[in-house]
C-alpha cells in the first residue's frame, strides 16, 4: 500500500460532514435524501479502506449490504416524499411541521 | 498518490456541488459524478467487484429513481423551495457539529496503529485474488449466506412497502374516485341553481 | 375509672351539644346540666379515696419514656372539683332560664360543658404538662364564652383582650415548666416536689415561681394583667358567674397552692405574690367604688377578693387562702346570679343608676343579694367572715404588718362599695323612667356593657319556667351563709382536712396581737365602711335626692379612676398600636411584595422553563436532525478523548 489508510478515512470523514450539512441545511426533501446517500457512501469508503488494510473480505460484504439497504431506503423514502408532496403546492420539508409544539 | 489526490478533489467537489446546487436535477448530476469518482476509488483500493456494483446499482438504479421522482413532483408545479425559511442560519450549528465530528474522527484515526488490529480481523479468502468476483462470491455464499438471505427478505419488504405507500388504490379506488367526482358535480349544479 | 368519668363527662357533653346543637335545641340545657351534675355526684362518690394522703391517682398514658400523664384527685383538687362541678351544675340550671330564647342556646351549653372539662383538666392533672393544657383550654373556653354574642364588636374585642392577656400568662407558665423539665427531667407533681429539694438552687426556684406567678397574674386578673376582667363582663351573666368569679380566675390560686412546696422554698417569690395580691386587692376595691354597671362592680370585687386569696397563699396562709376561694365561689356566684335575675327582669338594663327601689318589686333578688353582700363584707356568722379573717390574720401572723394594713383597709372599702350597690339598686324610688341625662349618663360615663345584652329573641316557643333561675340562687344561699363554720377555731374541720398536705405547713411566727383582737380591728373598719355607705346613699335624705346625687357623683369622679388608672391607655399606646402597625406593614408590604411575589416568581419561572423547552419542538425535521448530529458529535468527542489521540 502506497497510500496509508488514514488518508482515505479522513476523506470519508470529510464526505460524511458534507453530507450532514446537506441534510440539515437544505429544505428540498429530495436533496436531503441525496445527502443521505452521500453519508452512506462515506461509510462504504471507510469499510473498503479497512478491508484492504487488513486483507479482510468482510468489509466488502458489509459495503455490499450497505448498498442494498441504501437502495431499499431510497426507494421507500422517495415513495413517502412523492405521496406527501403530491398534493402540496411546494416541495418543502418545512411544510411538514405538523408536530410543532 | 497522485490518483488519490485527484479522486479526493473530485469526490469533495462533487459532494459540495450536490449539497449546494439550486435545482435537484443539478444535484443528481453532481451525485452521479460523485458515484463515478467513488467507483474509481474502489478500483484504487482493489475492490473491483464493489466498484462495478457501485456503478450498476447506485448510479444506474437509485439515481434513475431520483430522476423519476423529480420529474413526478415537478410536473406542472412552480419552482421548488418557496415559502419562508423557518430555521434560518441553521447551517451554522450544522457546520460546527459536522466539523466537530470530523475533528474527532481525524484525531482518533490519524496516527493510530491500524496494523496492530490486522491480526484481530484475520485474513480471509484468497489474498492473491482479493476483491475479485470469485473471492467476493465465495465469501458471500458461504460465510455470509445468512446476511445475504436476510437482505433479500429486506428488499421484498421494501418493495411491498413502496407499493403500499405510493401505489394505486386499485379497483376500489376507481369506484371511490368516480363517486367523488359525481358528488362534486352535483354540488356545483345545486349551487348554480340556488344562485338563479 | 370513676375519676375518668368525672373528667370526661363534660367533654362528651360539649361534643354532643356542639355537634347536635341545632337538632337538640332546648334539650341542650338539661343535657348539659345533667352531665355536669353527674360529674359532681361522681366526685362526691370519690370523696373517700381522695382524702387519704396522696389521694387517688389514675395513670392514663405514658409518653416519650418517663412522661406519665394521669389524673389525680387529692384533697386540693377535690375541693376545686367539687366547686367546679357543683357550682357549675347550679349555674347550668340557672342558664336554662337565663339564656332561654337565645338563638344559640345549644352552643352556649356546649361551650359551658367544654369549659367545665377544661377546668377539670387543669385541676385533675397529675403533671405540669396536663396543667398547662388545661390552662390553655380554659383560656380558650373563656374566649368562646366572653365573645358568645359575637355580633357585638365590644364582646369580640373583650374576648380577644382576655385571650391575649392570658397568652402572656401562658408564656410565663411555659417558661417555668421549661425550667422544671430541664432541671428535673420529670413532669409529675410527686416527682417534681421530691426532686426539688435537692436538685434546685434557690435562684432557679425563684425563677420558676416567678414564671408561674406570671401565669397566675394573667389568669387571676392581678395587677398588671387585670384589665381584661372588667371587659369580660360582656359575656352572658352565667358566664361571669362561673368563669370570672367562681372558677377560672381562681386557677391562679390553685396553681400556687399546688406548688406550695416550691413556694415555701422561695421567700422572695412569696413576698412578691403577697405584695401583688395586696396591691390588687386594694386597687380593685377602690375602682369598685366608682363603677355604675352592676356587673363591673362585681368584677372589680372579684379582682379584689382574688387579691386576698393570692395574698393569703403568698404569705403562707394556704388553708386560709383556699378557704377564701371556697366561700368566695359561693357568695360571688350568688351575687352574679342575683344580678342576672335583676338584669333579666329589667330587660337587660345593667346601669344601677337606672335601678332603685327594687326591694319591693323583686324581694327574692333582694334577699339573695343581701345575703351575698353580707358574706362578702365579712359580717360575723356568714361564710366570708371566717375566710377573710383567716387570710387577714395570716398576714399578721407571718410577719407582714403592711399587708395586714392593706387587708384591713380593703375590707373596709369592700364593705363601702357593696353596701353602696345595695342602696343604689334596691332602695329609694325606681329610676328606670328618669331621663338618662338627668342621671348623668352620657356616652362617656357609661361603659360598653351598659348597652345590655343582645336578646336575640326567637318566635315564641316553649319557655322555661320563670322560677328556674331562682332555684339555684336559693340553693346557693345555704353555703353562702353556713359553710364558713367549717373553719371555725383552731382545730377546725377545714384545717384538719388539710393537715400535712404537701407544702401547706408554712412557718407561723408570733403575731403582734391575738386573733380575736385582729378580728375586732377588721370588724371596726367594716362597720366604718357601712356607716360611710349609709351616710352617702342610705339615709332618707339621700334616697330622696338620689337622682341629683348620682349625677353629681358621676360627673365628679376623678378621671384617673374613670380610666382605671390608665392601664388600658398605656397598654394601647405601648403594645397595641405598634402591633397593629406591624400587622399593617405586613399586610401592605410583605404579603403582596415578598410572599406573593415569591410565589408568582415560581410560577413565572415554571412558565419560562416551559417556553424554553417548547422552543425545541419546532416540528421541522432539520432541527431534529441537527439534534441527532449534536449527539453524534458528543459521542465522537468522547471516544476521541478517551480512546484516541494515541500518539
Amino acid at each position: 500500500m502506497i497510500v496509508a489508510p488514514e488518508n482515505y478515512v479522513a476523506l470519508s470523514a470529510v464526505l460524511f460532514t458534507i453530507g450532514v450539512v446537506g441534510v440539515i441545511a437544505r429544505r428540498n426533501p429530495l436533496i436531503m435524501l441525496m445527502s443521505i446517500e452521500l453519508l452512506f457512501n462515506a461509510a462504504n469508503l471507510a469499510l473498503v479502506t479497512y478491508a484492504r488494510a487488513w486483507v479482510n473480505n468482510v468489509g466488502h460484504i458489509f459495503a455490499f449490504l450497505v448498498i442494498t439497504v441504501a437502495a431499499a431506503e431510497a426507494a421507500i423514502g422517495l415513495a413517502i416524499v412523492a405521496v406527501t408532496f403530491r398534493n402540496l403546492p411546494h416541495v418543502d420539508a418545512d411544510d411538514a411541521a405538523v408536530l410543532k409544539g | 498518490m497522485i490518483t488519490f489526490w485527484i479522486l479526493a478533489i473530485l469526490l469533495i467537489a462533487s459532494a459540495v456541488f450536490v449539497v449546494t446546487a439550486k435545482k435537484p436535477v443539478y444535484s443528481v448530476v453532481g451525485l452521479l459524478a460523485n458515484f463515478l469518482a467513488l467507483a474509481a476509488t474502489y478500483l484504487e483500493l482493489q475492490a473491483e467487484f464493489l466498484a462495478v456494483i457501485q456503478i450498476v446499482v447506485y448510479s444506474g438504479a437509485i439515481l434513475i429513481l431520483f430522476v423519476f421522482v423529480i420529474a413526478l413532483l415537478s410536473s406542472g408545479v412552480k419552482p421548488f423551495e418557496v415559502g419562508p425559511d423557518r430555521a434560518p442560519r441553521i447551517a451554522v450549528p450544522a457546520v460546527l457539529f459536522g466539523a466537530l465530528v470530523l475533528a474527532g474522527i481525524a484525531a482518533t484515526v490519524v496516527g493510530a496503529n491500524t496494523a496492530a488490529l490486522r491480526g484481530a480481523a484475520g485474513v480471509t479468502g484468497d489474498a492473491n485474488a482479493f476483491g475479485s468476483v470469485a473471492d467476493f462470491g465465495a465469501a458471500l455464499f458461504t460465510t455470509n449466506l445468512l446476511p445475504f438471505e436476510v437482505t433479500a427478505l429486506l428488499l421484498m419488504v421494501a418493495v411491498v412497502g413502496v407499493v403500499l405507500i405510493a401505489g394505486d388504490e386499485g379497483p376500489a379506488g376507481i369506484v371511490r374516485r368516480r363517486k367523488r367526482r359525481s358528488l362534486e358535480r352535483e354540488s356545483i349544479v345545486k349551487r348554480e341553481r340556488a344562485v338563479r | 375509672m370513676l375519676l375518668a368519668f368525672v373528667w370526661l363527662a363534660p367533654l362528651a357533653g360539649g361534643i354532643l351539644l356542639w355537634t347536635f346543637g341545632p337538632q337538640l335545641r332546648s334539650w341542650a340545657g338539661p343535657i348539659g346540666s345533667a352531665l355536669v351534675g353527674a360529674s359532681f355526684l361522681a366526685t362526691c362518690a370519690l370523696w373517700g379515696s381522695a382524702t387519704v394522703p396522696g389521694g387517688l391517682h389514675v395513670p392514663l398514658v405514658s409518653w416519650l419514656g418517663g412522661w406519665n400523664f394521669g389524673l389525680q384527685l387529692d384533697r386540693l383538687s377535690l375541693v376545686w372539683s367539687l366547686i367546679i362541678a357543683g357550682v357549675g351544675f347550679l349555674i347550668h340550671v340557672y342558664s336554662i332560664g337565663y339564656m332561654d330564647g337565645d338563638r344559640a342556646f345549644a352552643r352556649f351549653f356546649a361551650y359551658m360543658n367544654f369549659f367545665v372539662f377544661a377546668m377539670l383538666t387543669l385541676v385533675l392533672s397529675d403533671n405540669v404538662i396536663g396543667l398547662l393544657i388545661g390552662w390553655g383550654l380554659v383560656g380558650l373556653a373563656s374566649y368562646f364564652l366572653i365573645g358568645f354574642w359575637f355580633d357585638r364588636p365590644s364582646a369580640v374585642a373583650a374576648a380577644r383582650k382576655a385571650f391575649v392577656m392570658n397568652v402572656i400568662g401562658d408564656v410565663g407558665m411555659m417558661f417555668a415548666i421549661f425550667l422544671i423539665v430541664a432541671k428535673l427531667g420529670t413532669i409529675g407533681y410527686a416527682d417534681v416536689f421530691a426532686a426539688a429539694g435537692h436538685a434546685l438552687d434557690s435562684g432557679t426556684v425563684f425563677l420558676i415561681c416567678v414564671g408561674l406567678f406570671i401565669g397566675c397574674a394573667a389568669k387571676s386578673a392581678q395587677v398588671p394583667l387585670h384589665t381584661w376582667l372588667p371587659d369580660a363582663m360582656e359575656g352572658p351573666t352565667p358566664v361571669s358567674a362561673l368563669i370570672h368569679a367562681a372558677t377560672m380566675v381562681t386557677a391562679g390560686v390553685y396553681l400556687i397552692a399546688r406548688f406550695a412546696p416550691l413556694w415555701s422554698a422561695s421567700p422572695e417569690a412569696r413576698e412578691m405574690a403577697g405584695v401583688i395580691g395586696g396591691l390588687t386587692a386594694v386597687s380593685g376595691a377602690v375602682l369598685g367604688c366608682v363603677q355604675w354597671d352592676i356587673k363591673r362592680i362585681l368584677a372589680y370585687s372579684t379582682m379584689s377578693q382574688i387579691g386576698y386569696m393570692i395574698m393569703g397563699v403568698g404569705v403562707g396562709a394556704f388553708t386560709g387562702g383556699v378557704f377564701h376561694f371556697l366561700t368566695h365561689a359561693f357568695f360571688k356566684a350568688q351575687l352574679f346570679l342575683g344580678a342576672g335575675i335583676i338584669i333579666h327582669a329589667l330587660a337587660n338594663e345593667q346601669d344601677v343608676r337606672r335601678m332603685g327601689g327594687l326591694r319591693t318589686r323583686m324581694p327574692f333578688a333582694f334577699g339573695a343579694m343581701l345575703v351575698g353582700v353580707l358574706a362578702i363584707c365579712g359580717v360575723p356568722g356568714f361564710s366570708g367572715f371566717f375566710s377573710k379573717d383567716d387570710v387577714i390574720y395570716g398576714t399578721l401572723a407571718s410577719g407582714h404588718p403592711w399587708l395586714y394594713a392593706v387587708g384591713v383597709l380593703t375590707a373596709g372599702i369592700t364593705a363601702y362599695y357593696m353596701l353602696r350597690l345595695l342602696f343604689i339598686t334596691f332602695f329609694g324610688a325606681y329610676r328606670g323612667d328618669v331621663e338618662a341625662a338627668a342621671l348623668g349618663i352620657t356616652a362617656q360615663t357609661s361603659g360598653p356593657s351598659t348597652a345590655g345584652h343582645h336578646a336575640q329573641e326567637e318566635e315564641p316557643h316553649h319557655h322555661a319556667p320563670a322560677g328556674l333561675m331562682n332555684v339555684p340562687v336559693a340553693v346557693l344561699m345555704l353555703p353562702t351563709i353556713f359553710i364558713g363554720w367549717l373553719d371555725f377555731g383552731e382545730g377546725s374541720p377545714w384545717k384538719r382536712f388539710f393537715h400535712s398536705f404537701p407544702g401547706f405547713d408554712a412557718a407561723v411566727t408570733t403575731a403582734a396581737m391575738p386573733e380575736l383582737a385582729s378580728t375586732g380591728v377588721v370588724l371596726a373598719v367594716v362597720a366604718a365602711g357601712f356607716a360611710l355607705a349609709y351616710a352617702r346613699y342610705g339615709t332618707p335624705a339621700a334616697l330622696r335626692d338620689a337622682v341629683t346625687r348620682l349625677r353629681n357623683e358621676t360627673l365628679g369622679t376623678p378621671p384617673i379612676l374613670v380610666h382605671a388608672y390608665y392601664f388600658d391607655a398605656a397598654y394601647e399606646a405601648i403594645f397595641a398600636r405598634s402591633a397593629r402597625a406591624l400587622g399593617g406593614c405586613f399586610d401592605r408590604v410583605v404579603d403582596p411584595h415578598v410572599i406573593d411575589a415569591g410565589v408568582r416568581e415560581v410560577a413565572i419561572s415554571a412558565e419560562w422553563l416551559g417556553h424554553l423547552l417548547r422552543s425545541f419542538q419546532t416540528g421541522l425535521v432539520r432541527t431534529y436532525a441537527l439534534g441527532v448530529v449534536f449527539g453524534v458529535a458528543c459521542f465522537v468527542a468522547y471516544y476521541a478523548l478517551a480512546f484516541g489521540v494515541s500518539r
